[in-house]
């Protein structure tokens, strides 16, 4: 624990320099931009912005591109509650009683809980993270590739069963990002694969135009202008505090977002929306006054804003200590370390402390400057959200075609963003969720390579992934995992995805 | 018999599937005990070919084909248009001509805002974005025939 404390103040040496609290304020601004805005979520953001950080170093890059993602879960709530558009994906269920609250006269209140709900809720996480990543980096430093082959199975399968569509959409999706992430040179044998004899295929698709256009692109593809309505709510400012009846009323709700946003945060899948619709619905069961929630309730807001920030943090325990990532964002960082030669995972701590500590101290400032940014700040974002969303939509477009292009001056990929973008929409259309197709491109080489090499390790025998203490338990959750869900999808069982539908048509009605 | 929309997914995902396998012909399978470079890939093939089955087996439960409301493809549509043409001239009429006239056109095509207004528009935003991104980032952004 004292060496945990030693290397977070060495963090926070690293994190207090004036060109470090620079990045992480412009992240944290942006963030929140990203987040206020409809039709940018924050992996577009991140990913557009990805080239800007080509000129600083892995720590600048990712305290920047961090801040733009925890930044983007504040900026999300102000949307959601003063126009009832979700900014951001994870702040649709804050649209319900945070715009109610908002026509009741409260919109202040609201959007101060929501901020300052958000910000105990990170730093919560942010603690947690600093005690149990170093820990956890140690046991994965044991691992070889049959536990990181046995890892990435239970990863996947985790994403299956949390993911917010059902187990086949998943999958079909999982495996039509491993099979793009097959793209390209085999790493083993030095074949091409489905390359076309194009150059710019023979180093694989990129993770960049693929989230940029399945997200960005496709989001804008499926809103026309017309669709986006423009009316705001401005709250006045010197309504902002909410009352001693709305501090009491969001205590206990922050404090159980806070802890159920982190354990879903860890796990793969989409895990901050996830968050906050389980919040939601937990608060409404616990509450003695359900009937309040969809009028106004302020433990609506509370709850999931809390649950989608400590999600976004839980999700750097897996990304930092194992090099796991558990989401399409996480896998843009992880990707985003890498261009500046610094491989996320357990030799993180080790051989970068300057990079990981410095992150994590990071975190707490940007998660105080979140706090300072969106409330004073609230009469900016409300001027930003009147700006037609007709013109806002082609400087969107601006902006992937820099940010893909810039990443390594293909115009290669920005042809593949686009036909991302068409992907996107029809994913869209016939309702599959894009997230894990980003993860299974991700995922590919990794698993591909450390199966293969397991099996050189064993001379070609299976028995190499049960014969392994730590590979053979990570199977048995897996398999359990896999069961767990084959049952419901084979016995037509109500999976958790349908009682939480439930639970919300019960709320609207 | 109505066609529902996880018919046609699952349809595309068996096709996909197939593709892929036509794809792979020249690809060594290798063993189960020693993969060889087509064998992951013919794998997944193999699984996409298996959801999709299972996708459209299913498709009772998805909404019918018809019912997806499909009002905003011509928006999306004209958008993926104008960007392609973008994507075209980028690299040879360089950022700026390039970005001008793809907002420009953007505004009038598809929005029918007010040529002036757009063209104003979209020229001030595009200056403001080369000079942030390739003077104030040195992000370097293509150059087109007259030098910028």
């Amino acid at each position: 624990m004292e060496s945990t404390l030693a290397s977070l103040l060495h963090g926070f040496a690293v994190a207090l320099q004036p060109d470090n609290v620079w990045y992480a304020f412009l992240g944290c601004l942006v963030g929140t931009l990203v987040g206020v805005l409809p039709g940018i979520g924050p992996l577009s953001g991140i990913s557009i912005l990805l080239p800007v950080t080509f000129g600083l170093n892995a720590t600048q890059a990712v305290i920047m591109l961090a801040g733009i993602y925890y930044g983007s879960q504040y900026g999300g709530s102000t949307t959601s509650i003063l126009m009832r558009i979700p900014g951001e994906a994870s702040s649709v269920m804050t649209c319900i009683d945070g715009h109610a609250m908002a026509r009741n006269g409260r919109a202040g209140a609201a959007l101060c809980i929501a901020a300052v709900g958000s910000w105990i809720a990170g730093t919560f996480g942010i603690i947690v993270l600093t005690v149990v990543a170093p820990p956890l980096a140690n046991i994965a430093l044991k691992f070889g590739p049959p536990e990181y082959t046995a890892l990435l199975v239970l990863g996947l399968i985790f994403l299956a069963y949390m993911s917010s569509t059902s187990l086949v959409r998943t999958l079909v999706m999982a495996c039509t990002g491993l099979m793009l992430g097959m793209i390209g040179i085999d790493n083993m044998t030095g074949h091409f694969r489905y390359s076309f004899d194009l150059p710019e295929l023979g180093d694989g698709i990129g993770i960049v135009p693929v989230a940029v256009g399945l997200f960005g692109l496709g989001e804008i593809l499926a809103t026309p202008s017309t669709r986006v309505t423009g009316e705001v709510i401005a709250p006045k400012l010197r309504e902002l505090l909410p009352n001693r009846r709305e501090w009491r009323e969001s205590a206990m709700p922050i404090a159980r977002g806070s802890v159920l946003g982190f354990i879903i945060g860890i796990i793969p899948g989409s895990a901050h929306i996830i968050s906050s619709f389980l919040s939601y619905a937990l608060e409404r069961r616990v509450s003695r006054h359900p009937e309040q929630f969809g009028h106004g309730a302020v433990a609506g807001v509370a709850g999931p804003e809390s649950a989608n920030n400590a999600a976004s943090t839980g999700a750097f325990v897996p990304m930092l200590a194992l090099g796991l990532p558990t989401g399409p964002i996480t896998a843009v960082l992880i990707g985003a370390l890498m261009i500046h030669g610094v491989a996320a995972g357990p030799q993180l701590v080790n051989e970068h402390p300057d990079v990981f500590w410095g992150f994590v101290a990071s975190m707490y400032v940007g998660n105080l400057m979140l706090l300072a940014l969106n409330l004073p700040l609230v009469g900016l974002f409300v001027s930003v959200l009147r700006i037609p969303y007709a013109y806002l939509y082609p400087l969107i477009i601006m902006f992937c075609i820099i940010g893909v292009y810039e990443v390594s001056h293909s115009i290669v990929d920005v042809w593949i963003m686009l036909i991302m973008g068409v992907l996107g929409y029809a994913l869209r259309k016939f309702g599959f969720d894009p997230a894990p197709l980003v993860l299974g491109l991700v995922i590919a080489p990794v698993f591909e390579q450390s199966l293969r090499q397991s099996l050189i390790m064993s001379n070609g025998n299976y028995l190499i992934f049960f014969q392994r203490g730590i590979a053979l338990s990570l199977l048995v959750a897996s398999l359990a995992l896999l069961l767990l869900s084959a049952a419901s999808f084979m016995l037509r069982r109500k999976d958790w995805r349908e009682k939480l539908k439930e639970a919300e048509a019960g709320e609207g009605g | 018999m109505t066609i529902r929309a996880d018919h046609v997914a699952g349809a595309a995902f068996i096709a996909f599937g197939l593709a892929i396998f036509a794809l792979s012909g020249e690809l060594p399978m290798g063993g189960l005990s020693m993969p060889g470079s087509g064998f992951m890939p013919k794998l997944v093939a193999g699984l996409l070919v298996l959801f999709g089955i299972l996708l459209a087996a299913r498709a009772g439960e998805s909404q019918p084909l018809t019912a997806i409301d499909w009002s905003d493809a011509t928006h999306a549509a004209l958008v993926v248009v104008i960007a392609a043409l973008a994507i075209i001239a980028y690299t040879r009429l360089g950022f700026i001509l390039t970005m001008a006239l793809m907002m420009f056109a953007f505004l009038v095509v598809i929005e029918r805002r007010n040529l002036v207004r757009a063209a104003i528009y979209s020229v001030a935003i595009t200056l403001i974005a080369y000079v942030v991104f390739d003077k104030a980032l040195k992000a370097p952004l293509p150059q087109g025939p007259f030098g910028f």
